[in-house]
């Protein structure tokens, strides 16, 4: 299995996850400091790094409150001498960025990696968002990687990179990378014991602000030259030799749909595969555009590439014809594969697809048409569900559904937009639903409701909150308390007496927290007593202030794992068809997904193999017809 | 095996929480255990239960990690209705092992509770079938609950459906690596029912193929 394969100490080869890749990389470039806040596509980056936390008891680990607390935490060991190590989706770079300029700035001392992890399509993600800008906005060399192995040796090569230029490296990454598994030859793992250093031993000034601010910049300039040249010399940066003049330039993923694509056509041009998005090896790419008639740029999202290589072109091939989105050949929306690829390269080289792609997809569509939705939705035993219906039928009760705005924030409870809850007003970032309740509560006559997890109060929703409460602002806040941070795969977080690797931690206590800040009113409800969670709902909306209403229940498959570590079983529910009255609350209002109808009776009939057993489909019956199964003795 | 006769394809679909990257994760090793090549194209990230979830696991000498559409020279399907929804993928002739477990969704639940004159049923393994036929005569429909309650676990459905993989003739992992692969990562009291589950997979498999 892979995770023996992060632990083994000798070199081979082996089956892994890109992202575990990432894991043995940093680890055999004798990472000493990792943090973390977890988003998708990367949290298995954390929790690999959890996993094998006691088993090398050589490196500090801390899951972070967000990814700009994670980046200060491996860049103060940096500055501390200690190799360490961040990752992050994305949007969590937004959230980083702000230390992250001013450590181009600074510069840092031992190898320090962050990776990001844009995600085209949007699969788990709110935006499309395209991180290579980062790199170039703030001085900051960023790498990427195509394949597994490929993410093991840049990672390996950042910290050299990172050392030797006193520089934080970013590997950018796609989640098509990360969720690629792959086959990898390790390199050996030599350990060494985790050691304190003396700052009079490490020292360096991490310092900027005006005109010390202007000498680093000059620097950083200079520095950033010194990096082009080695970017120009790394065998990352490769020619795949091929014949005539149309070229193609890509880099990450996309370059294994190039090759695939180039196979299938029986065709073989040169390709450059970049493997550094800035700085960009000019020379070596002035040197491949400079013969070409035609150069396919191949790249997922914004024209990245592209229109830095129109800019070169423009010096040393000006007649070059480009082949990419501004040319209209390929999308700046979602993803690509091999037939998105082949397309274009048949098209530029006058050769026959494969395949009739676009047959085989039309022909799927029509077979598919019978085929109902499987939308997402949340787990049987998920405690959003009757927070979620007890907020609907409270404001029913209050006769105010069209008096309110809802502000959601990032989270699995982000689905109330979906059927069968189908409301949210916003939803835009961690922590975005207490600033924007700000603005809608000076603004509006409505009623203004925000709704954030756990995790997510900890990571972004703090200064929110503060904000509201100094403010007199009239708004109410739901907090799902569910233990730990569920969407992502059930990381601890601030409200967890844990840490990375289970290892103790200091839970935040959440009353204190808001009692202190001076919320007007807290109530606490227990989702799992749906009806009796709709009081309190009431109260707490209808009164003026501040109010926060905190319903505390575990992540249905977190508290699952526990049960079965303690031994316990998940007692089913069954639907007692005699007191049933076919009311189908439970299917029209609740959408869970272990209750089905028996077509022979028209009643409702719970899968107990998907059934947790948390009857809040009994609490939403107006007759009680749910109940738990009778357990054998 | 494709026409260069380098990668075989396979599409694995299913629902959150049926334990497919379980399955991918065997066949990997198998793969991996008969000097093969493997390279996967996963879905993670939303830990949900019960979404539509794929895995794309290519043998031999894959590139990238995507199998492009009309090119999956097999199909795993631990739910019925998962298979027909990534039918693109599936190649004129190829291999369809499925499950004969459905899954409704709650939306198609909704539709057939409310529907006053019950005339609305749940889709059918057989509507399924016929959808894709219209692709492939060779469809393995397992009853994979069945067989795992024969075998003596309700729990081993994921070792009839790789059981059944080794019964299809162009399937380039040895018969054996595969059962060495699936005993070596079950839990270990659970052994001998997966060993009769893929047992059972496997004659069940040759029955449809043969």
């Amino acid at each position: 299995m892979t995770l023996e394969d992060v632990k083994r100490t000798d070199s081979g080869p082996a089956l892994m996850l890109a992202n575990e890749a990432v894991v043995r990389g940093a680890l055999e470039a004798g990472v000493k400091v990792v943090a973390f806040y977890p988003g998708s596509p990367t949290s298995e980056i954390l929790d690999r790094f959890g996993e094998v936390l006691e088993h090398f008891g050589d490196f500090k680990m801390q899951i972070s409150a967000n990814e700009k607390v994670a980046l200060e935490t491996v860049a103060g060991a940096s500055m501390a001498g200690q190799r360490s190590f961040t990752s992050m989706k994305s949007v969590g770079m937004n959230v980083a960025s702000d230390s992250m300029f001013s450590i181009g700035y600074t510069g840092l001392n031992a190898g320090c990696v962050c990776l990001i992890a844009d995600d085209p399509y949007a699969h788990s993600s709110q935006s499309e968002q395209d991180g290579r800008y980062f790199g170039e906005a703030a001085y900051v060399p960023m790498i990427e990687p195509a394949t597994a192995q490929e993410a093991l040796d840049m990672t390996k090569w950042a910290f050299e990179v990172s050392e030797k230029h006193k520089t934080l490296v970013i590997m950018r990454t796609t989640t098509r990378v990360n969720h690629q598994r792959g086959m990898v030859n390790l390199g050996t793992l030599n350990r060494t014991p985790f050691k304190r250093n003396k700052w009079a031993d490490v020292k360096g000034q991490y310092f900027t602000v005006g005109s010390v601010a202007r000498a680093l910049k000059a620097k950083l300039l200079k520095k950033n030259e010194a990096i082009k040249r080695d970017f120009e010399k790394t065998h990352f940066n490769k020619v795949v030799p091929g014949g005539g003049n149309v070229g193609i330039l890509t880099a990450g993923v996309c370059f294994l749909h190039v090759m695939e694509a180039m196979q299938n056509l029986d065709i073989a041009l040169p390709v450059f595969k970049l493997g550094t998005l800035f700085p960009l090896p000019e020379k070596k790419l002035a040197d491949f555009i400079r013969s070409l008639s035609t150069l396919i740029v191949v790249e997922e999202l914004s024209p990245y590439l592209e229109t830095r290589i129109a800019a070169l072109a423009q010096r040393v091939n000006p007649k070059l014809n480009i082949v990419g989105k501004r040319s209209g050949f390929f999308s700046e929306m979602l993803e690509y594969n091999v037939p998105i690829v082949e397309k274009v390269l048949a098209e530029v080289v006058d050769k026959k697809i494969s395949i009739d792609y676009d047959a085989v997809l039309k022909k799927a569509q029509k077979l598919k048409e019978i085929l109902p939705e499987r939308p997402p939705i949340f787990c049987p035993g998920c405690p959003h569900r009757g927070t979620l219906w007890a907020f609907r039928q409270a404001l029913q009760q209050l006769r105010i559904r069209d008096k309110i705005v809802f502000n959601n924030d990032i989270g699995c409870y982000s689905m109330a937009f979906l059927p069968p809850n189908e409301f949210s007003d916003s939803m835009l970032a961690m922590g975005a639903s207490l600033g924007i309740s700000a603005g809608m509560e000076m603004s509006l006559e409505d009623k203004v409701i925000a709704m954030v997890g756990d995790s997510t109060l900890y990571h972004a929703a703090l200064p929110g909150i503060v904000n509201l409460i100094h403010h007199n602002s009239n708004v109410t806040l739901f907090v799902l308390d569910n233990s730990v941070t569920a969407m992502t795969g059930q990381q601890f977080n601030p409200n967890s007496p844990f840490d990375a690797g289970g290892t103790p931690a200091r839970k935040i206590n959440m009353e204190k927290l808001f009692e202190g800040l001076g919320a007007d009113k807290i109530v606490i409800i227990d989702p799992y007593e749906t009806r009796d969670c709709i009081g309190p709902i009431k109260d707490a909306i209808e009164s003026d202030g501040f109010s926060v209403i905190i319903s505390r229940r575990e992540c249905a498959l977190y508290g699952d794992r526990e049960k079965k570590k303690r031994g316990e079983k998940i007692i089913p529910g069954e639907n007692v068809k005699e007191t049933c009255r076919v009311i189908y609350a439970c299917v029209k209002e609740f959408y869970c997904p272990a209750i089905v109808i028996d077509e022979s009776d028209a009643k409702m009939v719970i899968q107990q193999d998907l059934c947790d057993g948390c009857l809040e489909c009994r609490e939403v019956c107006p007759v009680d017809a749910p109940r738990h199964m009778e357990v054998k003795k | 095996m494709s026409k260069r006769g380098k990668t075989f394809n396979i599409m694995f679909a299913g629902v959150g929480g049926q334990g497919l990257m379980l399955l991918s994760a065997i066949l990997g090793k198998a793969a991996v255990d008969s000097g093969l090549k493997a390279m996967t194209g996963e879905q993670h990230g939303l830990s949900q239960r019960q979404g539509s979830i794929y895995v794309h696991f290519r043998i031999g000498e894959p590139i990238s990690p995507l199998i492009p559409y009309g090119k999956a020279d097999m199909m795993i399907a631990m739910e019925a209705s998962e298979a027909l929804r990534y039918v693109e993928y599936l190649k004129e002739g190829g291999v369809v092992i499925m499950s004969s477990r459905i899954m409704p969704s709650v939306t198609e639940t909704k539709s057939v509770a409310l529907d006053k004159e019950k005339k609305t049923k749940y889709l059918t393994v057989d509507d399924i079938a016929t959808k894709l036929k219209q692709v492939t005569d060779k469809i393995v429909l397992l009853d994979s609950l069945e067989l795992a309650i024969k075998a003596g676990n309700a729990r081993t459905e994921n070792s009839v459906l790789i059981g059944a993989t080794v019964a299809c003739e162009d399937f380039p992992i040895p018969a054996e690596e595969v059962r060495k692969a699936v005993l070596a990562l079950v839990p270990p009291k659970t052994i001998d029912a997966n060993s009769r589950a893929f047992d059972l997979g496997r004659d069940a498999g040759s029955a449809c193929l043969g």
